[in-house]
């Protein structure tokens, strides 16, 4: 089973996606789901994809620019650029950065499958990933810098699991296993927790939540409101009004 | 010029005058001849034994010198003995006749030139000779002792000009009386010339295309009388610095002619031809639309004549025009950004996605309303709409795109009944929702609310769209507003076209605050 992945502002076109296609049929599975490039480089890891439908128009960080980054990162992962007949051109320069395939807008489900199986045969040709050797390296020391990596760069919106892992050579789940046994957290939490801690600092300020998302490097309103529901328990806007009260 | 003319004819009758000498020297050669002396002073009548050496000598000598036609050698009681190229008769009456002898005597061995010999002699062919005489006087008692008389041919005076003959420059001699002698006879002016007193005479004839110069020379020591015409074309008498200060002036003046002749057809022909044929076609009436461009030049002279009128014609004609092509500029702007596949592939997209999961009822609906807002939107391609039809649009507009964004915006309309059948220029409120949606409520990541306002305040008709999005601060408003910036086309395509179509630059306001709302005010007058 592959893991497919849909980035795309409407709700309603990644049903679409969802539900037009027979993924089981075709040994896949939607693994989830993104509303905008922002919120899929938070989620990207927790997903793991090997393929990923991205649409070229959308706020906050377009498909392209998603695409740039994640090529870099996760240079196995499939993607598919959709997109309207009028960024054609604009489409075309994904070729150019590495993007795998670009289906045209609306969508036709024969297309989309012709595309699928052809990436599926390119996904079966690989090697299946050999598990890498881990070599264990110590230990509090380096998790003391990744932590205060994290405090410095958390503003900077494509921060993820992976960018960090590249940035001090370790392997992503690697990372991810060595900083849950030192720490007790996932890495990802912990970024996340900085961010949200820094935005309820700004939320006692007054300040409005599309100012605060951008401030802690979750440029997406929406993906930055669902966060901080997650991790507070009430909306920002509530969060705002109960700090008011008190 | 005067003194050149002077110069070439004194030359020439210096070449005579040495001629003469050669002649002075042949005749003393003959006169200081033995066997000529012999003849000469026998007084026994031997002398026509004499005779035959006397005419060898006379015609050895006379070989060695050109234009001698015959020579005469008189003694003093009458004989003669001659030698001739040429027959010629003599009539010895004249020869010895006082009157012919007198300034022979006179100049007492100084030669005498005559013109066949004052009709003593005369050709057989009837050519005139000029005849050399002088007297032969005893080398010793110095007392005459005869007359020499060498007649010659006319190439003597020929040959003195010949070489300056030219196809512009004529000669012609004339005769003691005034008679032509030889050379041009056949030149009209040769034959009017008048010869009086002065040695030298010349006379410029002015004429159309070329000047004649006539002179006159009376060669000293001769009766004869040079006579030279001269045909001077203007470049002969202009030097060639003058001739090309001429040229340039000449050029200089056709530059100028030519430049103000262009001028005056590019500025005040051109464009009252321009300006006669946009009449003709204002004529026929509005909808046949000339460009019509004139140069300000053209039309300062124009102005002062027509009052100001034309130029304003011009310039509202001009206004009109580009009032007219920024409108359809801006109309296709935004039915191209509408059309665009964005909206309607994702809506269509939408609809799929209902048809998938949801009930048939909505999925109908959807569709009547892609279908409806679609109708309206590109309505039978008039210009102007009701406010009403306007709404409809922007509702159609709306709820497809909550289809599209569930809980991202609620929308809201307050609209006052008895305005909305006022007719506006189309399309300009759904650009403004459009921008409430995409760069207002959307970016805020809360749900917020897109208000359609439509009231009158002091005559004036208020259409408002009012969103609670993230608004603007004013540097991103001016930015906005930028006639440098293309990118944002909708709110100031759509603020251009209501400009033109009212005419007046006093037509929105925008109320912003960051953070808040944003409030895009249509004023339009009522």
């Amino acid at each position: 089973m592959y893991k497919v992945m849909i980035i795309d502002d409407e709700k309603s076109l990644r049903n679409l996606l969802k539900h037009a296609i027979q993924w089981g049929e075709l040994g896949l599975e939607i693994a989830g789901e993104a509303a905008s490039g922002i919120e899929a480089i938070n989620i990207i890891d927790d997903i793991k994809p090997d393929i990923a439908f991205v649409d070229i128009k959308m706020p906050f960080m377009d498909g392209i620019e998603f695409s740039k980054l994640a090529i870099q990162r996760y240079p196995d992962l499939k993607i598919v650029i959709l997109t309207a007949f009028s960024d054609f051109e604009y489409a075309r320069e994904c070729i150019g950065i590495g993007v795998c395939e670009y289906l045209l807008k609306p969508i036709v489900r024969a297309d989309i499958k012709e595309t699928l199986e052809k990436i599926i045969k390119k996904l079966d040709a690989k090697q299946p990933k050999k598990e890498e050797n881990e070599v264990v390296v110590q230990g509090n020391d380096t998790i003391c810098k990744i932590k205060e990596y994290i405090h410095k760069n958390y503003t900077q919106p494509d921060l993820n699991l992976t960018s960090i892992a590249q940035t001090f050579g370790f392997n992503s789940s690697y990372l991810s296993r060595l900083f849950k046994t030192e720490t007790g957290k996932n890495l990802i939490d912990y970024l996340t927790e900085c961010r949200m801690e820094q935005a309820m600092a700004y939320a006692k300020q007054g300040m409005l939540m599309y100012m605060t998302a951008k401030m802690v490097g979750i440029p997406d309103p929406n993906y930055f409101g669902k966060c901080f529901k997650k991790y507070t328990n009430q909306t920002y806007s509530d969060f705002i009004k109960q700090y008011k009260n008190k | 010029m005067k003194d050149n003319n002077y110069h070439s004819m004194v030359s020439i009758g210096n070449n005579l005058n040495i001629e003469f000498g050669a002649v002075s020297t042949m005749s003393q050669l003959i006169m200081t001849n033995h066997a000529v002396v012999n003849y000469l002073k026998d007084d026994v009548g031997n002398y026509p034994r004499l005779t035959q050496s006397a005419m060898m000598a006379m015609y050895d000598i006379s070989n060695t010198f050109n234009y001698v036609s015959s020579i005469y050698v008189f003694r003093l009681d009458k004989n003669y003995i001659n030698i001739g190229k040429e027959v010629t008769y003599i009539n010895t009456n004249i020869i010895h006749h006082p009157k012919f002898q007198e300034e022979i005597i006179e100049k007492s061995g100084l030669y005498v030139i005559r013109v066949n010999g004052d009709g003593a002699f005369k050709t057989k062919s009837g050519e005139p000779i000029i005849s050399f005489i002088r007297l032969i006087n005893d080398m010793d008692t110095q007392k005459p002792i005869g007359l020499i008389a060498i007649n010659l041919t006319t190439d003597i005076l020929r040959n003195s000009f010949k070489d300056m003959t030219s196809n512009d420059r004529r000669f012609c001699y004339y005769d003691d009386k005034g008679n032509v002698l030889l050379g041009e006879e056949n030149v009209k002016e040769f034959q009017e010339i008048e010869i009086n007193q002065n040695r030298f005479e010349q006379v410029a004839i002015e004429g159309f295309f070329s000047t004649k110069i006539l002179s006159y020379f009376q060669v000293p020591n001769t009766p004869f009388t040079i006579a030279k015409i001269e045909f001077l074309s203007f470049n002969k008498y202009l030097s060639s610095q003058a001739i090309m200060v001429i040229t340039i002036i000449i050029s200089l003046t056709v530059i100028c002619l030519i430049i103000i002749g262009i001028f005056i057809s590019v500025y005040i022909t051109n464009p009252i031809e321009k300006l006669v044929q946009y009449m003709d076609i204002l004529k026929l009436g509005w909808n046949k639309r000339g460009n019509l461009r004139l140069s300000n030049l053209g039309i300062g002279y124009l102005k002062n004549i027509k009052n100001n009128k034309l130029i304003e014609i011009n310039r509202l004609i001009d206004e009109l025009l580009e009032k007219e092509k920024a409108m359809q500029k801006a109309e296709l702007e935004v039915l191209r950004e509408q059309i665009n596949p964005h909206f309607l592939y994702n809506t269509l997209g939408t609809i799929a996605d209902l048809a998938l999961q949801n009930s048939a009822d909505e999925v109908y609906d959807a569709i009547e309303t892609l279908g409806n807002f679609y109708r309206r939107f590109l309505s039978k391609g008039s210009k102007e709409i009701t406010i009403r039809e306007e709404v409809a649009i922007v509702k159609d507009y709306l709820k497809l795109q909550k289809l599209r964004y569930e809980d991202v915006f609620e929308d809201e309309y307050d609209l006052q009944e008895d305005l909305l059948d006022i007719k506006i220029p189309k399309l300009i409120l759904q650009p403004l929702v459009e921008n409430s949606l995409y760069h207002g409520v959307r970016l805020k990541g809360e749900k917020g609310i897109i208000k359609v306002s439509v009231y009158e305040k002091d005559q004036w008709v208020h259409i408002v769209v009012y969103d609670t999005g993230v608004g603007m601060n004013p540097e991103q408003i001016e930015f906005l507003m930028n006639e440098n910036n293309n990118k944002s086309f909708g709110l100031k395509g759509t603020i251009e076209r209501i400009r033109y179509y009212y005419d007046t630059d006093d037509v929105f306001e925008i109320r912003s605050e960051e953070g808040e709302y944003c409030e895009v005010d249509i004023k339009i007058p009522l």
